[in-house]
């Protein structure tokens, strides 16, 4: 509670409940705000318009303002789709500009721990994508946790029968990374997905 | 390492089952960020040496050095969704900060089981009888739960969940019906003390299932998310 001011105790609330953002966080953010007065009004009015204009791609459901998103109606490859867990997951691989396919997002990924089925995942849009044919392959790009693990197997089995090409990021050792300091799993992964020179 | 979850920013909350101090939950601080000290060891089913400082509550992760993920198991759906449902098992069965070196030893045999053979459900239900065995759930297999009267495994028995095991014919009317075959196959579940040492038939593994499903469904306060996996997996 900020002595006096009921307003500055609901902004501090209304700030922790942001990831990452603590008691102290809050309200050092806060008295920045309450500094200037510019700025509070350039976040709020963002905060509004992102709520307003930012949605899900109808298609791969991806963020976007406009639907569907321009990387589905763009001039890019339309037969490698590569699926991610996350939208967060699709700007990490555009920020590498290694891919040039379209995407689908999952929004999520499925898990036996959690009770996360296929159902509550956008399994079946993007079988619907599929089957429209078109699509010689799809490339799996969910997380190499459990969850990721278990999502990419179900898919494979989904895909394979229908007679696409599935592929799955390769996994191993970051570059610049030190073999000595590289965890023992990763290693054998690493092993195992070896290349030829 | 039965299960984990993001927490705060970059955290990680974990559920753990100990040799020494049976199961804990805990922080592990900043799980997400720090490779040097956690990679990859945040993760369901993996088995590690863990550096913990013991609390009330939450209890926090130091370091942990990792000893298996067990690859076999994270290669193939099925064995994800078992090994989950095993560690989800445990994790409800277990109370926190109580000592079970059995059940840690069966746990890991399965997941080991899991990890380096190929699936089998009999395995499932292996597990799941000596589990209840260890923690002293064990139905009644060789008498009635009811009137006591030695049950002989000549005839079909029913089974129920609330008398705790097999009824003979007198004492029983409905509920799953049980083989004396299948009666049999679970004895030897629960006396070989090795995984692999038993298969159940088809017809012995859905009579064995249900009775299973049952009493343990029996025990549980809530139903397991990691079943409704299972469920979907048409397992």
């Amino acid at each position: 509670m900020v002595h006096n001011s009921r307003s500055l105790t609901k902004l501090v609330g209304e700030l922790k409940k942001l990831p990452g953002v603590g008691e102290k966080t809050a309200l050092r953010l806060a008295f920045h705000l309450m500094k200037s007065p510019a700025n509070v009004s350039a976040l709020a009015e963002s905060l509004l318009e992102v709520r307003a204009r930012v949605r899900f791609c109808s298609t791969c459901f991806g963020i976007t303002e406009n639907d569907p998103c321009s990387i589905c109606t763009g001039d890019r490859d339309s037969s490698a789709i590569c699926v991610v867990e996350e939208s967060q997951d699709l700007l990490a691989i555009e920020r590498s500009g290694a891919f040039h396919g379209r995407y689908h997002v999952l929004q999520g990924a499925l898990s036996p721990l959690n009770g996360v089925t296929p159902a509550q995942l956008r399994i079946s849009e993007l079988m619907r994508r599929i089957e429209a044919g078109g699509v010689r392959e799809v490339v799996l790009a969910t997380n190499f946790s459990v969850e990721g693990e278990a999502t990419a197997l179900y898919l494979t089995k989904l895909l394979k029968p229908l007679g696409i090409r599935v592929t799955r990021l390769a996994h191993g050792i970051p570059l610049g990374g030190d073999l000595e300091y590289i965890d023992a799993a990763t290693v054998q992964r690493a092993m195992e997905g070896r290349s030829e020179l | 390492m039965l299960g984990a979850m993001d927490y705060r920013e970059a955290d990680r909350l974990v559920t753990l089952f100990t040799l020494e101090h049976g199961k804990l939950k805990g922080v592990a601080a900043g799980a997400k960020r720090s490779v040097r000290r956690f990679a990859g060891v945040c993760e369901p089913f993996a088995r590690l040496r863990l550096q913990i400082v013991l609390r009330e509550g939450l209890s926090r992760l130091q370091g942990a050095d990792l000893v298996t993920v067990f690859p076999g198991i994270r290669r193939e759906l099925v064995k994800i969704a078992h090994a989950g449902y095993a560690c989800e098992l445990t994790d409800q069965f277990l109370p926190e900060g109580v000592s079970n070196p059995r059940l840690f030893r069966l746990l890991v045999s399965y997941l080991e089981r899991l990890d380096g053979a190929s699936f089998s459900a009999s395995d499932r239900r292996f597990f799941e009888i000596n589990l209840l065995k260890i923690l002293g759930y064990r139905p009644a297999l060789g008498q009635c739960a009811s009137c006591g009267m030695e049950l002989t495994g000549e005839e079909h028995y029913r089974f129920s969940a609330a008398a705790g095991g097999l009824l003979c014919s007198c004492c029983g009317r409905v509920g799953p019906s049980v083989s004396p075959q299948t009666v049999a196959l679970l004895g030897r579940a629960l006396s070989s003390g090795r995984f692999g040492a038993v298969t159940f038939q088809p017809t012995s593994l859905r009579e064995a299932g249900t009775l299973l499903d049952e009493a343990i469904a029996g025990h549980l306060v809530r139903p397991l998310k990691s079943l409704l996996f299972l469920q979907e997996l048409g397992e």
